[in-house]
């Protein structure tokens, strides 16, 4: 009896061990498990058309930046939309596109996908946040044209920067949408892309194993991204890193594997607080998962392991919500500080200019959440009543809606007293719906300094 | 198991938390924002000494021995006062952490004052940064004094305050640890009232001003209006040394010799001189009373009412007294 106890117990406690000791830190590569397959691939993972989106985001960037104030108005819009709408294969990916001491093994965007597009993933819901009664790709293509007649992406009469409110919004509208309202969403259910048939016909990956690797592709993670510190992968996304970013050592960096995109970065720069690790919590999620899959070796997975993905799922679009949350919290302390600068100087030159560029990337945020499988209802409408459509500008005047031929009406004024109170109750807000834990930029925090600089101890004295 | 797990949890916590309430213990002796400051309670007794001497015609020796009489410090009301200190620092490191901090407070003021259309924020932001200061300074103490006074008027006018209130008044003889007799229920009152006072002083200033312009005149991190009520001798409120000042300042601080007046035993002295640090509360709302050097007063309770020294009747008998008049009230109803 006590041997029979002894010996279950030690293959119970090597079961274990053998189960922690091969539980995978990298995402991939996993094995073919798809009944039937005759091909010569080895490994199942694949998500080539989001890292091509994520390149097509960081290029339409880059490009919202070139107009020179009109002259190539028409013909940057139609190379801006090329990136966007398609075909791109052909398309040069102009960012990341590496740099001295950190090349790229990638240079168009057919390398690493044929046919992906941003317009055909992009949120197409009413997006109320933008001036114009707009659904999503509407205010992207707005946004874009406005770009491309604006000198640099810079409006300084109407408070935009379209770089960043371009590339924020897409981060959300497209990888953040994809993932928690497609791929780990629909995708999930059971009989949607089944385990034990093929994603699609000659596909290498079953239904479930390529939905899942779609998920993690939107997310911008290198594979191993769980080895690298929340500084290491902030490095890697600003091209600085390379020994951290070349996981395989070849002196190259290949895109597919091995490079941090917008919203990782943005996880990665919430984790550097030490008061969060949204990088670690979502890729082991996305790991999780992927073994739950696995581990069906090509059968249809059981109620039980849907349950299981679901709650990673769970897992991941929380914490990725959060993420967003934690970014726009950021630029709205950063707009607040950057009128406190103002008030003291002028609202001119340079500090006005970073004001715009914090208030697009805050915006940019704020449309980000919004473009989500849920329906954030009273906060989203509260959001954009703060944040407005635009920017207090440098006359206290804001945008407050378009005319019949798409001209900005700015017919109402705002002091910047005014408006830095919206931001602190955008901060407010946000940590009331979202918990918000890194707080960046904290302004709230100088009312609890103030607090906390009288004693309340001594306050319970009495006599 | 899990109940194994959370108490082993516990257990290894007891140590930190022990730590913790030592450290509370003497820190208050060592914090220049207390009362009981070292520095204080010295500055109180060079105070008490040179008034005997100078004052009261005691020479060196015997107002020294005045001052640190034995039969005040180890008489069984003032034995009492040692352990319910060491006692209330216990409960408060408990509770502390349940009840409403000034910052909730503070946040909830100030979004309730961007709710209003008639003044908007930072709309004084322009004034003379040493004014607000000063303005800050002067409210912070102003509304602070107020409310103990207000909160203490209640302690006496209302028997269920009342109950808790008279453990303070227990005391039969006083010394600067006899601030801290008081029942832990009259503490987190107290604490409150701070709560509130704070959050709401913070939440307006930093409404009107922007919270980047504030900050207080303090000495040694206290407000320095405090610091003077600490350095001019604030420890001998409670104690048998009844300096007086003149009956023009009385009304508009407390002396020593008014404070204990608050606590003599006679029938004429009771309810008034309700002010902590101002006495021009007491004399707007009419509970001033001038100090009676003079009169040798005693202090305490009728042992029907408390006792000085018994610690499980401290604690308890308020809510026995509270129990029993709930119950009269119920029986008067029905």
């Amino acid at each position: 009896m006590f041997r029979s106890k002894l010996m279950t117990t030690s293959l119970v406690v090597s079961v274990a061990f053998l189960a922690q000791s091969t539980a995978a830190d990298t995402y991939g590569p996993f094995p073919i498990t798809l009944k039937g397959y005759e091909g010569d691939a080895t490994n199942s993972v694949s998500y080539g058309g989001q890292i091509a989106r994520q390149t097509l985001e960081q290029s339409l960037k880059s490009l919202a930046a070139k107009g020179d104030g009109g002259a190539n108005a028409a013909e940057l819009e139609k190379q801006m939309l090329s990136y966007f709408t398609g075909p791109t294969a052909e398309l040069p990916i102009i960012a990341p596109a590496g740099k001295d001491g950190f090349p790229i093994l990638q240079k168009t965007v057919g390398e690493l996908s044929g046919s992906a597009n941003l317009e055909g993933k992009f949120y197409n819901g009413l997006m109320p946040a933008w001036a114009g009664n707009m659904t999503g790709i509407d205010v992207a293509k707005d946004m874009i044209a406005r770009a491309a007649a604006s000198k640099g992406g810079y409006d300084a009469e109407n408070g935009f920067d379209y770089p960043q409110l371009i590339s924020k919004f897409t981060m959300g509208a497209v990888q953040y949408s994809q993932a928690v309202d497609n791929y780990l969403d629909e995708k999930l259910a059971a009989d949607v892309k089944p385990n034990n048939l093929p994603y699609s016909d000659g596909a290498s990956y079953t239904g479930k194993e390529h939905s899942w690797d779609e998920a993690f592709g939107y997310f911008g993670a290198p594979a191993h991204a769980t080895s690298l510190a929340p500084k290491v992968a902030y490095n890697v996304a600003k091209l600085a890193d390379l020994e951290a970013a070349d996981a395989n050592g070849d002196g190259v960096v290949d895109l597919k594997t091995e490079m941090v995109f917008g919203p990782a970065y943005y996880a990665a720069g919430a984790d550097t607080s030490g008061a969060t690790n949204y990088l670690p919590t979502i890729v082991n999620a996305y790991i999780g998962g992927r073994e739950v899959i696995t581990a069906a070796a090509g059968e249809a997975l059981t109620a039980e392991q849907l349950g299981e993905l679901k709650a990673y799922a769970s897992t991941i679009e929380d914490a990725w919500e959060n993420v967003l949350a934690e970014a726009a919290f950021k630029y709205a302390g950063s707009v607040y500080k950057d009128i406190a600068t103002m008030k003291d100087t002028a609202a001119e030159g340079d500090i006005y200019r970073t004001y715009v560029k914090h208030w697009g990337e805050l915006k940019g945020f704020a449309m980000a959440i919004q473009s989500g499988r849920k329906n954030l209802g009273a906060t989203a409408v509260e959001l954009n009543k703060l944040i407005g459509y635009g920017p207090v500008t440098a006359d206290n005047s804001y945008v407050t809606g378009v005319d019949a031929d798409g001209t900005f009406i700015r017919d109402r004024r705002m002091t910047w007293s005014d408006y830095q109170l919206n931001m602190l109750k955008v901060q407010k807000l946000l940590d009331e719906q979202f918990s918000i834990k890194a707080r960046s930029n904290d302004v709230l925090a100088e009312l609890d300094a103030l607090a906390g600089a009288v004693d309340a101890a001594s306050n319970a004295e009495t006599d | 198991m899990d109940e194994v797990n959370s108490l082993s949890a516990l257990l290894s916590q007891l140590p930190d938390w022990g730590g913790t309430y030592l450290h509370d213990l003497s820190a208050d002796f060592l914090n220049e924002r207390k009362r009981i400051f070292w520095g204080y309670l010295a500055l109180s007794a060079v105070l008490a000494v040179l008034f005997l001497f100078s004052m009261r015609g005691y020479g060196w020796r015997s107002a020294l021995a005045r001052v640190f009489d034995k039969r005040v410090f180890w008489s069984g009301s003032a034995k009492a006062d040692y352990v319910i200190f060491a006692v209330n620092r216990a409960v408060s490191l408990l509770i502390s952490p349940m009840l409403l901090t000034q910052s909730a407070v503070t946040t909830t003021v100030f979004f309730a004052m961007s709710d209003q259309s008639v003044i908007g924020f930072q709309s004084l932001a322009g004034w003379p940064s040493g004014l607000i200061i000063a303005l800050y300074t002067l409210v912070f103490f102003l509304a602070d004094d107020l409310s103990k006074y207000l909160i203490h008027r209640w302690m006496h006018h209302w028997p269920g305050l009342w109950a808790f209130h008279k453990v303070h008044h227990s005391a039969e003889t006083m010394t600067p640890i006899t601030v801290y007799r008081v029942h832990p229920v009259e503490g987190i009152l107290y604490g409150l009232r701070g709560a509130l006072v704070v959050g709401c002083v913070i939440g307006v200033f930093a409404f009107l001003f922007g919270a980047g312009a504030l900050s207080l005149y303090t000495l040694l991190g206290v407000n320095v209006f405090a610091f003077f009520f600490n350095v001019a001798g604030a420890n001998l409120r409670h104690s048998h040394i009844n300096i007086a000042y003149w009956p023009w300042l009385e009304r508009v601080l407390i002396s020593p010799a008014q404070h204990q007046l608050h606590h003599s035993t006679a029938t004429r002295h009771f309810d008034r001189n309700f002010g902590a640090m101002l006495a021009i509360w007491d004399w707007m709302f009419g509970s001033l009373h001038l100090s009676e050097p003079e009169e040798e007063l005693t202090f305490g309770l009728k042992p029907h009412e408390a006792s000085a020294t018994r610690i499980a009747d401290i604690y308890l008998r308020p809510f026995r007294d509270l129990y029993h008049m709930a119950r009269r009230r119920l029986v008067r109803k029905s």
